[in-house]
């Protein structure tokens, strides 16, 4: 099975979690589209550090650190939301404009 | 492989690291078992983990060596960054002291979450591997997320802190992308070196541009360059004013240290590809940044938008590197780093007076500055320092920065952005100015003294005759730029 | 390669196919044989349980929430456990110290969980 099919994977991924970002607005579906896109830079990793012979785990490992910031991540930005929930009753990004210019 | 496993760590060579990981547990573990009213320990004892981690740098100075299997670097240029970065976070402390005394609950975990920061940048100052650069970049903002969002009760705050962290982890996983593409392009090189090697411009054109372009929008988000700034002024204007100066300094300064480092070790020879990308950036950054500045009426929206365009000044230094001409880059580099230096100073210095009067009798609003210089006058003059060195007046150091970034492009024969740094030159001294003229040589509307803390006022003074010292003298600051070229 | 990778696709469906066969013909062959007397019991959703009560769509405790973020700390570190257990012999002593040192800085966080009483129920 050639590498491009890991790719075009990768990139349909991130794609698909740009557009969560832009589109939605509900905080939580966001974080979890960035979270696509997190995964999708994953495959990459995983699928060079197994198809270059020579390359070594470099890219596995990186993959390793990455979903453990990708999970601090996650822990902070849920609490984040959780925050903002109590204080407002709503998790719309639209609504986050007290602040402007 | 067998090798790479078992290479022995050079201890010595992460001693400041260490020491700074050691103090920030030792303040989480501490804070625990303090009383509500001793709380305030924790400041003392973070003051005292970055002094020892500053020392502790200085035990390396002149040594030039590599650990962890060469992702890791020891040598001039690191610990000048370290040590600046031992500076942001003292002076940052001295900020913190007086308003996290007063009124938010969390003071403990605060200055942890700063050393943490802090570490971070003493990563980045080292690293010269793909996932070194990532953990560190990943390290200084991570902790910035919640230190912006530490006022839970206040609805700006919280929002600051949302769209920091939406902001932060974007650039995160788009510079991620980017960096995975240049792990398969490179042949599975994640040390800069190996890198440097393998993509030598030679095929696949697209797809290094792609990731380049990447990496470099990742980094735009981090260090605020026009059009990824959007975060910046409301991030700064909601989070705790000392997290501001900390955001604006350090976490920004770690940006630039991750960009440089790339640039000059990793893809040196596809400079061709991001140069004028750069000099966009450049561009847009100094001129929006500046216009939008004008009409604040904030003060640290004010700073938040002087901060962009000062990001804007470090990026033509960026858009000046030429592999073909080593003297070019040379003195583009030497200048970036001692704009670097200068701007951090300057930048605390005038968050410092900022908070130090909204603490005291005073309010954000630059309205409010009238008359400052009748009420207090030590704090209308370090200010006026301050602003003075941010809009690259004499006396102030910021003189020389401005002017040391404007020779190398003249140098480098960039005219055209040479122009664009002196029309920006322009405009910024109009709103630096309006606050000094309205201190000076307005009314005052607001009554009473404003007491500063001796301890704040100590550290803003130094602050201002350092950069004094450095407008009489450059060489303090140039000759140590010049040893610390990579 | 690509060929032989996907004609195991092929397998995969004929099980597909007799195994849904298999469901629904053992469906439809109860049906033939069974005897059909329909009464009210039968149709309720729980017919030997109590009536549910309010909407299926209730809200969790929000408390559960730090309880997952510790879990997270924990479970993200056995990522790095893992791959540390296969190569620990090779590394030698100097690996255990540095796993014991990352460990006991995770456990600071259990630690302040403790002191913050995070853990005590409600």
């Amino acid at each position: 099975m050639p590498i491009s099919y890991f790719l075009v994977l990768s990139a349909l991924l991130f794609s698909v979690g740009i557009y969560g970002v832009l589109a939605r607005q509900n905080a939580v579906l966001v974080l979890l589209s960035i979270e696509l896109m997190l995964n999708a830079a994953n495959i990459n990793l995983v699928a060079f550090s197994a198809f270059l012979q020579e390359a070594g785990v470099a890219g596995q490992v990186f993959a390793l650190f990455v979903i453990a910031v990708a999970a601090a991540e996650v822990g902070i930005g849920l609490a984040i939301v959780i925050l903002i929930f109590r204080n407002r009753q709503s998790v719309d990004v639209d609504e986050m404009s007290l602040m402007k210019w | 492989m067998q090798g790479a496993l078992t290479s022995p760590v050079d201890w010595h060579a992460i001693a400041p690291e260490l020491v700074l990981t050691a103090f920030a547990c030792l303040v989480l573990v501490v804070d625990l078992f303090l009383a509500e009213r001793a709380k305030w320990l924790a400041m003392p004892l973070s003051a005292i983990g970055v002094l020892a981690t500053g020392a502790a740098t200085l035990s390396l100075v002149g040594s030039e060596r590599t650990t962890l299997s060469g992702s890791y670097e020891i040598d001039a240029f690191a610990l000048l960054l370290k040590g600046l970065f031992c500076v942001i976070g003292f002076i940052v402390l001295a900020i913190s002291f007086d308003y996290f005394r007063s009124g938010i609950r969390y003071q403990g975990e605060y200055y942890f979450l700063l050393l943490c920061s802090l570490l971070g940048g003493l990563v980045m100052s080292s690293a010269r591997d793909l996932v070194t650069i990532f953990i560190a970049i990943e390290l200084i903002s991570v902790p910035g997320f919640i230190m912006t969002g530490l006022r839970k009760g206040d609805p700006k705050s919280n929002e600051a802190s949302l769209k920091f962290f939406l902001f932060g982890v974007l650039s995160t996983a788009v510079m991620l992308y980017g960096m995975s593409l240049i792990y398969g392009l490179s042949g599975g090189a994640t040390r800069l070196d190996r890198i440097r090697e393998a993509i030598d411009g030679s095929g696949n054109e697209p797809l290094v541009m792609l990731s380049v372009f990447f990496v470099v929008v990742g980094f735009g988000f981090k260090i605020s360059a026009v059009p990824f700034h959007f975060w910046a002024p409301d991030t700064y204007e909601g989070a705790p004013s000392p997290v501001a100066a900390f955001l604006s300094t350090a976490s920004k300064i770690g940006g630039f240290v991750g960009l440089l480092v790339l640039m000059f070790k990793a893809f040196p020879e596809v400079a061709d590809i991001w140069r004028p990308v750069f000099a966009v950036l450049a561009t847009l950054t100094m001129t929006v940044g500046n216009l939008i500045a004008l009409k604040q009426r904030h003060i640290i929206r004010l700073l938040a938008y002087s901060g962009i365009a000062q990001s804007g000044y470090i990026l033509v230094a960026l858009a000046l590197i030429d592999p073909s001409s080593p003297g070019v880059s040379r003195q583009a580099l030497e200048s970036a780093l001692v704009y670097i230096a200068i701007y951090a100073v300057m930048d605390l210095g005038a968050f410092a007076a900022a908070v130090a009067y909204a603490r005291r009798g005073g309010t954000y609003f630059i309205d409010d500055y009238a008359g400052l210089w009748q009420r207090s006058p030590v704090l209308a003059t370090l200010l006026t320092g301050f602003l003075l060195s941010l809009a690259g007046a004499p006396p102030m150091a910021g003189a020389w920065a401005k002017l040391f970034v404007f020779l190398a492009t003249i140098n480098a024969q960039v005219y055209w952005l040479a122009v664009v740094m002196g029309v920006n030159a322009v405009i910024a001294a109009w709103y630096y100015l309006a606050v000094v003229k309205r201190m000076f040589f307005e009314a005052p509307e607001l009554e009473g003294p404003v007491e500063v803390p001796y301890f704040l006022r100590a550290v803003m003074g130094v602050a201002a005759l350092a950069l004094l010292v450095v407008f009489i003298y450059p060489p303090v600051i140039t000759e140590l730029a010049e040893r610390s070229i990579l | 390669m690509a060929r032989s990778y996907f004609s195991q696709y092929l397998t995969i469906g004929l099980f597909l196919v007799v195994s849904v066969g298999l469901v629904m013909g053992t469906l439809q062959l109860a049906r033939l044989l069974r005897p059909n007397v329909p009464s009210y019991e039968k149709y309720t959703t729980y017919e030997s349980g109590i009536d549910p009560i309010g909407q299926g769509w209730a809200q969790t405790n929000v408390r559960y929430y730090i309880f997952a973020l510790l879990f997270v700390v924990f479970d993200v570190e056995a990522v790095f456990l893992f791959p540390w257990a296969i190569v620990f012999e090779r590394l030698g002593t100097q690996a255990l110290i540095e796993m014991v040192i990352f460990i006991a800085i995770l456990a600071l966080a259990l630690l302040y969980a403790v002191k913050k009483k995070v853990l005590d129920w409600l």
